[in-house]
C-alpha cells in the first residue's frame, strides 16, 4: 500500500467506444493530472469483456505508465465498476473520469484544486453545447430530482467527480445509483459543490435512449426518494396511506350497505361493491407491508447508524 | 470499544448551537458529579452545530481529561445524538441531559442514588416547568397524557431529557427516528423497573429552544408505531394468524351462502357473495404469509425482545448484591 498517494484516478470502461481510443485519452488525462503536481495513480476498470482496450492498457503498462487494470468477470454496471475501482485505490482523493471525453481535459487541474474546503466536487458541464432534445431531457430530469429530493444539482450525469476517500467509505451506493452518489453524499452531511467546466465538443452530440433506460432512471429516482424520506419510518408512510385506502373502502361499503338495507337498492348489478371491498383489502395489505418494513428497521436499529461522526475528541 | 480505564458514570449531553451554554454547563456537571467520588466521563455530542460549540467543547476537552466530544457531520436530531452518546459511553450508569442549562446538573447524584436502589430507568419530572405555556407546556401535556394512555405507562414527563439508565437496559432498547421519548414506555412494557424523580427546571438563559414536543402529529404516529411494534413483537404469528383465520372464515361463509342460494333459486345472482369470498380468501393468505415473514425477521434481527426481561432480572440481582 502506498501511504502517501494523493490522487487516484478511476476510469470505468463500461461500453464499447466508438470514436476514442484509450491510449490517446490516457495521455490527455495524464498530462492534465500531472499539472497539479500531485502524486497520482490511474485505475482502469474494465466492466466485462473488452479485449482491445485490455490489450492497449497492458501495452501502456509495459511502457512504464503508472496504472492498474481491473477486469470484472462480467458486465456489472457503472456503479459496481466504480466501487471496485475505489476499493483498489490508495489515494486520499478520488477522481473519476469517464472513458470518453465529457469535459475539456484542460479543466482537470481546476477541478482538482476546487476540492479544497469541500468533500466532493462535481464538474458541471456549462454552458451546454448539446442539441435541443438533450437540453430538455436534462432539465426535466434535474427538475424532477429537485422536486422529489429537495436538492439542487444541475449535472448528475457528469462522470467527472472528485471526492475525499472518506466519502467513498461512508456512502453506500448500489444498483444504478452512481448517478445519485452526490445526492447521497450530501445527505450524509458531506460538503458537495458543483463547479462549471467547459464541455468537450466531442460530448455535445444528441443522445436519445431506449424507453427501458428512462424507465430505469425513474425507478432509481423513486428508490432514492424512498431511501431519503422513509428509511427510518416506513410505517409513517405505509400506515397512513393504508389507513386512508381502508377508510375509503369502509365508508363506501357502509354507504352501499345502508342503501341495500334501508332503501332496497339491489347490490347484485353494482360493480362498485367490488371496488369497495378491494379498497379494504388493499388498505390492510399496505398497512401490513408498512408494518413488516417497520419491524425490519426495529430489529436492525442497532446496526443501522442514523448519523455520521466527523470527529471524536479524547 | 476501548475501555482502558474503568468508568462508572457516563453523562451524555447532546448539543446543538449552544456556544454560550457549554462552559457553564461543563463546570456545573463536573462539580455535581465530582461529589460522588466515582470515576466518570462526560460525553458531549455536537449535533452539527453551526456556531462555536465544537471549538469551545474541544478546547475544554484539552483541560478535562474525562471529557469526550463527538462531532456529527451534520444536524441529525436529538435521538441520533443520544444514540451516538450511548454507543460511545463506557460507564455502567448512563445519564442523559439537555445542553441548554434548563436541567440542573445538581440533580444527577439523586439519579445515581435511585439507580443504586435497584431501578433500571429513572425519569426526570419537571414540576415547575419554565417554558412558554401555549407553545410548549400544553402540547407536551397532551402528548404525555396520550403516551401514558396508549402505552399504559403513566409517566408524567416524557419530554424531560434528564434521565438515568442502567447500561444493559438502554443498550438493548432499539432507538431510531425520534424514539427517545418512548424509552421509558418501551422499557416498562418490556419489564424494566422505572422510577420518577422530581427535578428543578430553569428558564432558558441563552439561545432559543431547538428541540421540542411541539409536532404532535409526529409523536402520534411514532406512538402508534411503537404500540403496534410492541404488541406485535412478541407474537406476530398469533396476531396475523388470527386475522387470517377470520378472513378465511368470512370467505368460506360467503361462498357457502352463495352456493345455497344458487341451489335454492336457479336465477339468483351471487356476484357480490362470490366476490367477497374471493377477496377475503386472498387477504387471508396474504396475512398468513405476512405473519410468517414477520416471524422470520424477528428471528434474524439483532434486537431480541425476549432478551430484555432477562437482562433486567440480571441487573436486579446485581444491584441487590451491591447494597
Amino acid at each position: 500500500m502506498k501511504e502517501n498517494l494523493e490522487l487516484s484516478v478511476i476510469i470505468p470502461i463500461t461500453e464499447k467506444n466508438r470514436q476514442y481510443n484509450v491510449e490517446e485519452l490516457h495521455y490527455l488525462y495524464k498530462k492534465n493530472v500531472e499539472r497539479t503536481k500531485k502524486t497520482y495513480e490511474f485505475i482502469y476498470v474494465l466492466d466485462g469483456n473488452f479485449p482491445e482496450e485490455f490489450q492497449v492498457l497492458q501495452d501502456l503498462k509495459k511502457k512504464g505508465e503508472c496504472l492498474k487494470i481491473l477486469k470484472l468477470a462480467k458486465w456489472f454496471g457503472e456503479s459496481i465498476a466504480l466501487s471496485a475501482g475505489f476499493e483498489n485505490s490508495d489515494g486520499k482523493l478520488i477522481l473519476t473520469l469517464p472513458a470518453y471525453p465529457q469535459i475539456d481535459e484542460e479543466e482537470i487541474p481546476k477541478i482538482i484544486n476546487a476540492v479544497n474546503g469541500h468533500d466532493m466536487i462535481i464538474a458541471r458541464r456549462w454552458p451546454r453545447m448539446d442539441g435541443f432534445i438533450n437540453k430538455v431531457q436534462n432539465q426535466a430530469f434535474h427538475r424532477l430530482v429537485k422536486i422529489t429530493t429537495g436538492t439542487n444539482f444541475n449535472d448528475l450525469g457528469s462522470g467527472v467527480r472528485i471526492f475525499r476517500r472518506q466519502v467513498g467509505e461512508e456512502v453506500q451506493i448500489y444498483g444504478d445509483q452512481h448517478r445519485f452518489f452526490p445526492l447521497l453524499a450530501k445527505r450524509y452531511g458531506f460538503k458537495v459543490a458543483e463547479i462549471n467546466v467547459r464541455q468537450s465538443p466531442k460530448d455535445a452530440f444528441s443522445r436519445v435512449y431506449s424507453f427501458g433506460i428512462y424507465l430505469r432512471r425513474m425507478l432509481d429516482l423513486l428508490t432514492v426518494f424512498f431511501l431519503i424520506k422513509f428509511t427510518k419510518k416506513p410505517l409513517r408512510f405505509f400506515g397512513l396511506s393504508g389507513v386512508t385506502v381502508f377508510l375509503i373502502g369502509a365508508f363506501l361499503s357502509f354507504y352501499l350497505f345502508i342503501q341495500r338495507m334501508f332503501f332496497h337498492v339491489p347490490l347484485a348489478d353494482r360493480p362498485i361493491i367490488l371496488l369497495a371491498l378491494l379498497l379494504i383489502v388493499l388498505g390492510i395489505q399496505i398497512f401490513a407491508i408498512g408494518l413488516i418494513g417497520e419491524i425490519i428497521i426495529f430489529t436492525h436499529a442497532r446496526e443501522l447508524k442514523e448519523y455520521t461522526i466527523e470527529q471524536v475528541v479524547n | 470499544m476501548p475501555s482502558n480505564n474503568k468508568v462508572d458514570i457516563s453523562v451524555i449531553i447532546p448539543l446543538f448551537n449552544e456556544e454560550k451554554s457549554v462552559t457553564p454547563l461543563i463546570k456545573a456537571v463536573f462539580k455535581a458529579v465530582n461529589t460522588l467520588q466515582k470515576p466518570f466521563e462526560v460525553l458531549l455530542v455536537d449535533d452539527g452545530s453551526e456556531d462555536q460549540t465544537f471549538a469551545i467543547a474541544k478546547s475544554l476537552a484539552q483541560t478535562h481529561r474525562n471529557l469526550r466530544v463527538i462531532k456529527f457531520r451534520k444536524n441529525y436530531g436529538q435521538t441520533p445524538a443520544m444514540v451516538a452518546g450511548i454507543e460511545h459511553a463506557k460507564g455502567n450508569i448512563l445519564i442523559t441531559m439537555d445542553g441548554d442549562l434548563q436541567n440542573d446538573p445538581a440533580d444527577i447524584p439523586n439519579f445515581i442514588r435511585k439507580i443504586n436502589e435497584g431501578f433500571d430507568i429513572v425519569v426526570g419530572w419537571r414540576i415547575k416547568r419554565q417554558d412558554k405555556l401555549i407553545s410548549r407546556k400544553i402540547p407536551s401535556q397532551i402528548a404525555n397524557w396520550l403516551i401514558g394512555k396508549v402505552t399504559g405507562v403513566p409517566i408524567k414527563d416524557n419530554g424531560c431529557s434528564l434521565k438515568a439508565y442502567r447500561r444493559e437496559v438502554i443498550q438493548n432498547v432499539p432507538l431510531y427516528s425520534e424514539m427517545h421519548r418512548f424509552i421509558p414506555a418501551m422499557g416498562s412494557i418490556m419489564g424494566a423497573k422505572i422510577a420518577e424523580l422530581k427535578v428543578s427546571h430553569h428558564a432558558r438563559k441563552f439561545g432559543y429552544s431547538k428541540y421540542g414536543l411541539s409536532r404532535i402529529y409526529k409523536v402520534l404516529l411514532d406512538l402508534l408505531t411503537v404500540k403496534t411494534i410492541i404488541s406485535f413483537s412478541s407474537k406476530p404469528m398469533v396476531i396475523f394468524g388470527t386475522l387470517a383465520f377470520i378472513f378465511a372464515l368470512i370467505s368460506l361463509l360467503t361462498i357457502l351462502v352463495g352456493a345455497i342460494q344458487v341451489l335454492a333459486t336457479a336465477t339468483a345472482s351471487v356476484v357480490v357473495l362470490v366476490g367477497t369470498s374471493m377477496l377475503s380468501g386472498i387477504l387471508s393468505f396474504f396475512l398468513l404469509f405476512s405473519g410468517i415473514l414477520c416471524e422470520l425477521i424477528f428471528r434474524t434481527g439483532t434486537v431480541k425482545i425476549d432478551r430484555f426481561s432477562q437482562i433486567t432480572a440480571f441487573t436486579d440481582f446485581k444491584s441487590t448484591g451491591n447494597k
